[in-house]
């Protein structure tokens, strides 16, 4: 199947199940009585993304975007870290990554099959394509602003990307 | 009882290994099924051999599935307990890895108490963490 035949992911997805994808890996990976909320406040100057790409008859990526500061909140978060312990630059990008694999691999399991996902990267966020090949949900987690994108491949879908570190 | 966690994320090894850490089990890890095939061989001549072995399907270099067929291959790994711990919740690829060898299939993200559940229902648990 080609990316014009491809259905966009509006006629797949809607901004509800994305949102309880989130619901349900939030208290689970990021912590107890943690949540996404989905409502949007403003964007910050500097953001990292992760991202996992989906490929089958859907073909696209599935991106988490925030500050990098909420990055590192996220991944202490994840990683159950206390003070004075400090998580690194390479805890940062894996945890984001996991997140993003974890959001992906749930996500996938509601489009159509069979795809394959692809190994977590960190960067710059891909370009979006057709407007109607994007479903986001804008949100936040402790106040700070947090996007999930989910976007149909466009042909340079790893611009600036980098396989996170294991 | 003993674990090998396998995933490319360090935060899940950290994770997975955390909740077995505090079910009694002594956990080694491992990023890839290569790390993980070249840790049971490294383990095997220290008389160190896994109870039990959590996999992550998406890893580079060797995913879980061929980890698996691999680790079935082995005859002297029989005993090994192999269950996947990985985001593909597809039934195929539940079936394929069931089919290739896996005991269990638990699906991320997962509670403490799921992970706990599918031990107990392997026999992994101590008794005073069953109870």
């Amino acid at each position: 199947m080609t990316l014009q035949e491809a259905q966009p992911i509006t006629a797949l997805l809607d901004p509800e199940t994305v949102q309880s994808i989130a619901d349900e890996i939030w208290p689970t990976l990021v912590g107890d009585g943690e949540a996404f909320v989905p409502v949007p406040v403003a964007p910050p100057a500097e953001v990292v993304s992760a991202w996992v790409t989906i490929t089958g008859p859907w073909n696209g990526a599935v991106v988490l975007t925030c500050a990098p500061a909420t990055a590192g909140a996220l991944a202490e978060s994840v990683l159950m870290t206390r003070p004075p312990t400090v998580v690194d630059d390479e805890d940062v990008a894996d945890a984001l990554g996991e997140l993003a694999n974890v959001l992906g691999g749930n996500i996938k399991s509601v489009l159509p099959g069979p795809s394959s996902l692809g190994l977590p990267q960190i960067g710059s966020a891909p370009a979006t394509g057709r407007l109607d090949d994007v479903c986001r949900v804008n949100g936040q987690w402790r106040g700070q602003s947090l996007t999930i994108t989910v976007q149909g491949a466009t042909e340079a879908l790893h611009p600036s990307g980098t396989e996170v570190p294991q | 009882m003993r674990a090998l966690v396998i995933d490319d994320s360090r935060a899940m090894r950290r994770i997975v290994g955390s909740i077995l850490k505090d079910f009694g089990f002594e956990v080694r890890e491992a990023g890839d099924g290569q790390q993980a095939l070249d840790a049971l061989q490294e383990g095997k001549a220290e008389g160190w051999v896994p109870d039990l072995c959590c996999i992550d399907w998406n890893m580079p270099v060797m995913d879980g599935l061929q980890f698996v067929v691999a680790v079935r291959a082995n005859p002297e790994l029989r005993q090994v307990t192999l269950m996947m711990v990985t985001t593909e919740s597809e039934t195929g690829r539940i079936v394929k890895a069931l089919a290739a060898g896996a005991h269990e299939y638990l699906i991320k993200p997962f509670t403490a108490d799921a992970l706990r559940d599918k031990l107990a229902l392997l026999g992994l648990l101590p008794e005073e963490v069953s109870a």
